[in-house]
């Protein structure tokens, strides 16, 4: 799984450490989820993809298992 | 004992228990036998260890502004941070499960008798209270 994470924080010129305020959580954790080094839970990514005003599937690009 | 409140008067009294203990333990040497010296200084020793942790950390409790204060709070509740802490504890859990069995091991070869019922019956335990958690958990989720 990958997210656009970074990509929409940018646009918004947020910092790792705004992002993480306005989702309640560290920066270490908003860190981890745009390097792909952790998957967030259904709660949290709800969270971001409402705190960005678009719906999970739009945030968290879910990989399709190769045939 | 101006800056002492009254959460800290456990932890206080506890230390000073502790450090009366071992003083006395050493100063009564080999009068005492050795099981009880042993009592007296592992008592001090984890009644000293906990008390005088509890007392730092209200110490530093103090010293916290309360942004630094609210960014603990969110550390404590962080998911990553959950996650992190219960995937430590049960690879804790294995690291003292082969600890208990080089003990028994140890034991086996070493001393025996006791000893090696002892470290059998803590393997046990060890391993019936993760049987007794994941129990409990898979009825709450």
């Amino acid at each position: 799984m990958t997210n656009r994470i970074s990509e929409l924080r940018k646009d918004l010129r947020l910092s790792q450490a705004e992002l993480a305020d306005a989702v309640d959580v560290t920066r270490q954790t908003i860190i981890s989820l745009e390097s792909g080094r952790y998957n967030a839970s259904l709660l949290l990514a709800h969270k971001i993809a409402k705190f960005f005003g678009l719906t999970i599937e739009e945030v968290f690009l879910f990989e399709e298992d190769a045939p | 004992m101006k800056g002492m409140g009254k959460h800290n008067l456990l932890p206080g009294l506890c230390l000073g228990i502790a450090v009366g203990l071992g003083v006395a333990a050493a100063m009564l040497g080999e009068r005492l036998s050795s099981p009880v010296s042993g009592l007296c200084f592992g008592l001090a020793g984890v009644l000293g260890g906990l008390s005088g942790s509890r007392l730092i950390m209200a110490h530093f409790d103090r010293t916290w502004t309360p942004e630094e204060r609210k960014e603990i709070e969110r550390a404590e509740h962080d998911e990553r941070n959950m996650v992190i802490r219960e995937k430590a504890a049960y690879a804790s859990w294995y690291w003292s499960l082969y600890l208990l069995w080089g003990l028994w091991l140890l034991t086996l070869v070493t001393s025996g008798g006791m000893y090696v019922a002892f470290a059998s019956v803590a393997i046990v335990l060890h391993c019936v209270f993760l049987m007794v958690n994941v129990n409990r958990w898979s009825k709450k989720l």
